[in-house]
């Protein structure tokens, strides 16, 4: 029992950076192509919004992020309302991602740490950011699913975008009797603020 | 027809992997761990909400109207004088750095903010050279406000000050503090120059300010509710702050907000 259990250790501990460096290849191919399209300037803003778009949606957990963020009145909202605040959320998230990366599309950066998360199965990935006057430091945490990976949450100077976006829709639910069919209609006139100014 | 149907297996191919990808994505299962946080930390104890959102709103066009375009106006001073700049206020700043560190009981790290002070001051000529960092001293910053959360004192409710911006009933103490023992300002104002103290507090909020542009937008572009955005956004630094998570000065706060140093 102590043989197998010194196997199991040492297995684990082998595994365990392989599984960050792993997720980490992966993420920089995905910031890569975000920030390329920031760089190609032959294609319309628009064009790049949808590529970036498709980017985020393909490798982000956003309907998973959705329903956290939602909270409580997840649950009490009808299928249709839930379906329809997924869509609107995912476009929210792509706007907020893409406007923040923007800032980032001239600047050189270099992940520099990856560690996997043994209790939450989940690896954080970190990205010096720099410019000519001092670093920023953003964290992806990464999750793995069906074999492939997927970003559930950037951190920028130890602030997480999920945890402040559950906070911001927690305090407008509260205005709106926790009723998710009138916080649509808030994150689409949002929505179309947000993208008229990343495509202007 | 051979060619149309291969274009329809390759057309299939690429639409079926392209759905695949996005069904994946829709199946990914999130829980309140993959965040590190809990329902309680949602709600922010905020007894003056409608007081503290008039105060942010003035706050917010003051910074839209003059601390904004002056960041963006300081940011195209040429680096090596924004470095220089930025490197003499963080060296005013180390010895209550210091002072914070010794009452958290850090006797290591106050030895090398120590350390930092000395060969700033000397071979950094006044600061202007972060010559420490070169030679592996690492700066880290603590404040009187960490120093009142190691020591138990509670967060109290959110509190929103004219220009200061977003703090709470501890760290405004914890600002209180900083500026009654600021022994930079004490001197100026003992030798009958306490004009520099207002001056010093501009260029610290302008060099701050104008390393997290990019970063205020995109939270105030992007935010159904902007107030509580930034509230959040604040207590999750400062935790990470009080808990130590990353001391170094590699990741600025990205909100607005002028303090006494």
């Amino acid at each position: 029992m102590n043989f197998l259990y010194k196997i199991l250790l040492i297995f684990l501990l082998n595994t365990t950076p392989l599984l960050a460096d792993e997720a980490s290849d992966w993420l920089k191919k995905k910031i890569d192509t975000i920030l390329d399209a920031y760089k190609d300037t032959s294609i319309s803003k628009v064009d790049r919004f949808n590529l970036i778009e498709d980017s985020i949606n393909n490798n982000f957990a956003g309907t998973g992020i959705s329903k956290f963020v939602a909270g409580k009145s997840w649950s009490s909202a009808s299928k249709e309302v839930k379906k329809e605040y997924v869509k609107l959320f995912k476009k929210h998230l792509a706007l907020n991602i893409a406007s923040l990366m923007q800032g980032y599309s001239d600047q050189e950066y270099e992940l520099v740490n990856a560690k996997y998360d043994e209790k939450n199965k989940v690896s954080m990935i970190d990205m010096k950011i720099h410019n000519d006057t001092g670093n920023l430091l953003v964290t992806w945490r990464v999750k793995k699913s069906k074999d492939r990976y997927f970003v559930i949450d950037l951190i920028v100077a130890d602030i997480s975008l999920v945890v402040t976006k559950r906070s911001e829709f927690n305090s407008m639910l509260k205005k709106v009797d926790q009723k998710l069919s009138e916080l649509n209609d808030i994150l689409r006139s949002q929505n179309e603020s947000s993208y008229s100014i990343i495509i202007n | 027809m051979i060619n149309i149907k291969s274009l329809l297996i390759i057309f299939f191919i690429v639409f079926a992997n392209f759905s695949a990808l996005s069904d994946d994505s829709d199946k990914v299962i999130t829980t309140s761990s993959d965040f590190e946080t809990t329902y309680n930390e949602d709600e922010i104890f905020d007894p003056i909400e409608p007081i503290n959102r008039v105060i942010f709103g003035f706050n917010n066009i003051a910074d839209k109207i003059i601390l904004e375009p002056a960041a963006k106006g300081y940011r195209k001073l040429p680096s090596p004088i924004q470095s220089g700049i930025n490197n003499f206020l963080s060296n005013l700043r180390a010895p209550l750095v210091i002072v914070n560190q010794l009452l958290q009981g850090q006797g290591k790290n106050a030895a090398e903010t120590t350390g930092r002070f000395v060969v700033n001051t000397t071979a950094g000529v006044l600061g202007l050279v972060d010559v420490a960092d070169k030679i592996g001293l690492e700066e880290k910053e603590e404040d009187y406000g960490q120093t009142l959360a190691i020591w138990g004192v509670g967060d109290g409710f959110y509190v929103v000050l004219p220009i200061f911006g977003p703090s709470n009933l501890r760290d405004s103490a914890g600002l209180f503090l900083t500026y009654a023992t600021n022994p930079f300002n004490a001197y100026a104002v003992s030798e009958d120059e306490g004009w520099i103290v207002p001056i010093r507090t501009t260029i610290n909020a302008l060099d701050r300010r104008s390393k997290i542009i990019d970063e205020v937008n995109a939270l105030r572009n992007n935010s159904v509710d902007y107030y509580a955005a930034v509230r959040s956004s604040y207590y999750q630094n400062r935790k990470a702050a009080i808990l130590n998570l990353d001391d170094s000065e590699l990741t600025p706060l990205p909100l607005i907000s002028v303090e006494f140093e």
